[in-house]
């Protein structure tokens, strides 16, 4: 089953000749560079981008407010 | 440490939600008139401005520039600013921001109808209010990346790199999509022809969608989610592949919709080819979001703004593995130009675009108006109903996408089509039409409720126009000479980070569309295919200004179903001279390519004038204004000059005189077929020019072969 859709798909493809192939390493080498570039960040740095939303400088912050209970 | 005390800007966040909430109802409603009129054809009351051929864009427009526009503007001028610790660059620039969006808006409402319409999708607009759009986007432009220079936090959250991206692409896609030749002030025919027109149209309509839909709101999702489920994204490293995944695999898409077409072969597989590989970073970003909430799943049961995010998310998950699907050349022969298309594409309007739309307005609201939300029960109903009305609205509509498909394709034990009349096709799924107008009333009925949620909510409380910030602020980067010095500014991460987002959408696109323009193979000439009349030209103006697009197609793809249907398969030669292209994206009625010759100029006349005198049973709306209205001979000149200089050999001073006697030669051919057929007509008016439009259809192609013959 997924032989023949993998299979078709490359069939129906086969017609893109060398733009198929310069732009699939074109992006794969761009993936993978994202991708290690991704990984060799370091932990302390990421932390802090994830937390970056939570602290907005508000001197009275009003995201405590709750919505009331049903 | 030195501390810096701000301010917020709240007024322009307000201003753009309140903004939101208003368009959004409105283009719901335009939505669901629209909706009516395919199975009431009536429903216009017999006025041109509301026929669905000219609602169709208005609908599209509202929602996607109106409502999500105002949406991402909303969610954008509130998230910069704290992302950024630092108020807007420019309060003058966010008020300009928003007046000309509005204005721009308004624009469109009052043209729409008007029939003032380029009729290439989702970039409707003639060019006057094409400018405005530009002037205004550089305004939004400047402000966004003038808050980014003067931020008060050194690293830009992935947000802001979403925002980037779309502020970017957004710009290069119109620009390069409105290249238009003007031929008056609010009428122009694209700078492309054909087989290009299409591709640069596809190109910018599915970018259109990945950048203006999907990444400004992919960012707010990194933003508010976290917000309003108070726990960092699930994974920041996974984010940052999504993103530069994302944009760059994007652009390359856009050939998907024109699979099967008259488009050179290789382009469309490098669509689909692309289009499969999207899933990775789509689902990337989707399981990033929901797995942000992990351990929080309570939090969702009891917080409606929760509670949206969820199916918004879950919405962009299904669209996003839907759609490269649908890009499978196999999958795409059976669903393309079907009603499977509208379906694909609510459940990304109607889930993700609207339901994040609605948890930002749940979550902003209360925070602007230092109050609660007046009631979580209301906002919970609201919740149901709108999940309930997308349901309503999708299943039907894929039951009648996939039946359409089905009944076009099928073949009786003779070989002979087994539903050879395409009204037949309709009417079936005329059924699966009233239910999705049921669907769109109930999304549209919790759009009501949220809004007057929100009255009370803000009515209840006290709306806070700046809110106090304190941040430290950036150190000066020094040179080694001592001086402050401006590198940070000018080479900094914004803007070294904006050229490589760009360099990324570019290059797909490049790819693609140069050698569609370079390459002379691509569009192979065919010697038979000649420029349209003059009472063509304008009958052709009329066809675009009814929108006929929105339901005939005028691409016959290379299957036999087709073939057997419409006649032969549509060439890329054939649509040198038609400037724009007009080879529509859905059927509710049939292909039109091959109309000419088919039935008598009478038989035009009648129909167009009550389509079920002809056709019983017929969605079509009447056109009873095309039997009294004048043709607008005044225009021709101007109409021809500009064709003339966009390509379409027309001789020199045809436009003064020779033209206007082929006109009247031609109307007066029509008036005395109609003779013939007991009709009287009046060669000035609006039905002649149509007729001799649609009686050229595919006339190039099929006078071919007799004058092969002949020979």
């Amino acid at each position: 089953m997924i032989y023949n859709i993998v299979h078709s798909i490359l069939r129906e493809a086969e017609n893109i000749n060398g733009y198929g192939l310069f732009s699939f390493i074109l992006f794969f080498g761009f993936f993978i560079g994202v991708l290690v570039w991704a990984f060799l960040l370091k932990k302390n740095y990421l932390s802090h981008m994830g937390d970056l939303p939570l602290d907005g400088g508000e001197k009275n912050s009003t995201d405590k407010i709750q919505s009331d209970k049903l | 440490m030195n501390v810096e005390t701000f301010k917020y800007d709240n007024r322009i966040v307000r201003a753009f939600a309140i903004a939101t909430v208003v368009w959004g109802i409105v283009g719901m409603l335009v939505g669901i008139l629209a909706a009516v009129e395919l199975f009431f054809p009536g429903a216009n009351l017999n006025l041109q401005f509301i026929t669905f051929g000219r609602i169709r864009p208005l609908h599209t427009n509202a929602v996607i520039f109106a409502f999500v526009g105002n949406g991402m503007f909303m969610g954008i001028y509130y998230s910069l600013q704290r992302l950024c610790k630092a108020r807007m660059f420019s309060d003058w620039l966010s008020w300009f921001n928003f007046w000309g969006w509005q204005t721009i808006i308004v624009a469109a409402a009052v043209t729409l109808p008007l029939g003032l319409t380029t009729s290439k999708e989702y970039a409707e607009l003639e060019w006057p209010i094409k400018i405005a759009i530009t002037i205004v986007w550089v305004a939004f432009a400047v402000n966004l990346f003038g808050t980014i220079v003067k931020r008060r936090e050194k690293h830009m959250y992935v947000a802001i790199w979403f925002y980037i991206a779309t502020v970017v692409t957004v710009a290069v896609l119109h620009i390069t999509n409105s290249m238009t030749m003007p031929a008056g002030w609010f009428k122009s025919y694209s700078m492309y022809a054909g087989v290009q027109d299409a591709l640069v149209q596809w190109w910018y309509g599915h970018n259109a969608v990945a950048f203006f839909l999907t990444t400004p709101y992919l960012g707010l999702m990194y933003y508010f989610l976290p917000k309003a489920a108070n726990r960092p994204v699930f994974s920041y490293r996974l984010s940052i592949i999504h993103f530069w995944a994302l944009v760059f695999l994007y652009i390359w898409a856009g050939p998907h919709h024109l699979l099967y077409s008259a488009l050179p072969d290789w382009a469309q597989s490098l669509g689909m080819v692309f289009s499969l590989m999207l899933i990775a970073p789509s689902w990337g970003g989707m399981l990033n979001g929901l797995l942000t909430l992990r351990g929080a799943w309570d939090k969702v049961r009891q917080d409606p703004v929760l509670k949206f995010m969820v199916v918004a998310i879950t919405a962009y998950g299904m669209a996003t593995l839907e759609g490269p699907l649908l890009s499978i050349k196999t999958v795409n022969s059976l669903s393309h130009y079907t009603d499977w298309t509208i379906a694909h594409v609510h459940v990304g309007a109607m889930g993700w675009n609207g339901f994040l739309t609605f948890s930002m307005l749940y979550y902003l609201f209360p925070r602007l108006y230092k109050t609660q939300l007046w009631s979580t029960k209301m906002a919970n109903y609201h919740f149901w109903i709108g999940l309930l009305g997308m349901m309503f609205y999708c299943i039907p509509i894929y039951v009648a996408g996939v039946t359409e498909g089905l009944m076009w394709k099928q073949f009786n034990k003779d070989g002979f089509l087994q539903y050879p009349n395409f009204l037949e096709t309709i009417l079936q799924v005329v059924p699966m039409f009233r239910l999705r107008a049921i669907g769109g009333t109930l999304y549209l009925a919790g759009a009501f409720m949220m809004a007057y949620n929100l009255y009370r909510t803000a009515k209840a409380g006290q709306f806070e126009p700046d809110t106090e910030a304190q941040a430290a602020p950036l150190e000066k980067t020094v040179a080694p000479h001592g001086k402050p010095s401006w590198h940070r500014l000018l080479e900094g991460k914004p803007l070294f980070f904006t050229v490589l987002a760009t360099v990324s959408i570019l290059v797909g696109g490049l790819v693609e569309i140069v050698p569609m323009f370079l390459v002379q193979a691509n569009v192979p000439t065919i010697a038979s295919v000649h420029p349209y009349t003059p009472l063509e030209v304008l009958g052709r103006d009329i066809y675009i200004r009814e929108g006929c697009l929105g339901c005939h197609s005028q691409m016959i793809r290379p299957f036999r179903s087709e073939t057997e249907r419409y006649g032969e398969y549509s060439k890329a030669g054939e649509f040198v001279y038609d400037h724009p292209f007009l080879w529509g994206s859905e059927r509710k009625g049939p292909d039109l390519a091959r109309e000419g010759g088919k039935y008598p100029d009478a038989w035009h006349f009648t129909h167009m004038d009550d389509p079920r005198s002809t056709s019983p049973g017929s969605i079509m709306p009447r056109y009873s204004w095309l039997l009294t209205q004048k043709i607008e001979v005044d225009t021709l000149p101007s109409h021809l000059i500009a064709l003339r200089r966009i390509g379409v050999p027309y001789p020199a001073g045809y436009e003064n005189g020779p033209a206007q006697k082929d006109l009247q030669a031609q109307a007066e051919k029509i008036v005395a077929n109609l003779k013939q057929g007991s009709i009287t007509a009046d060669p000035d008016k609006e039905i002649v020019a149509l007729i001799a439009y649609l009686q050229r259809l595919g006339m190039d192609i099929k006078s071919a072969p007799v004058a092969t013959a002949a020979k």
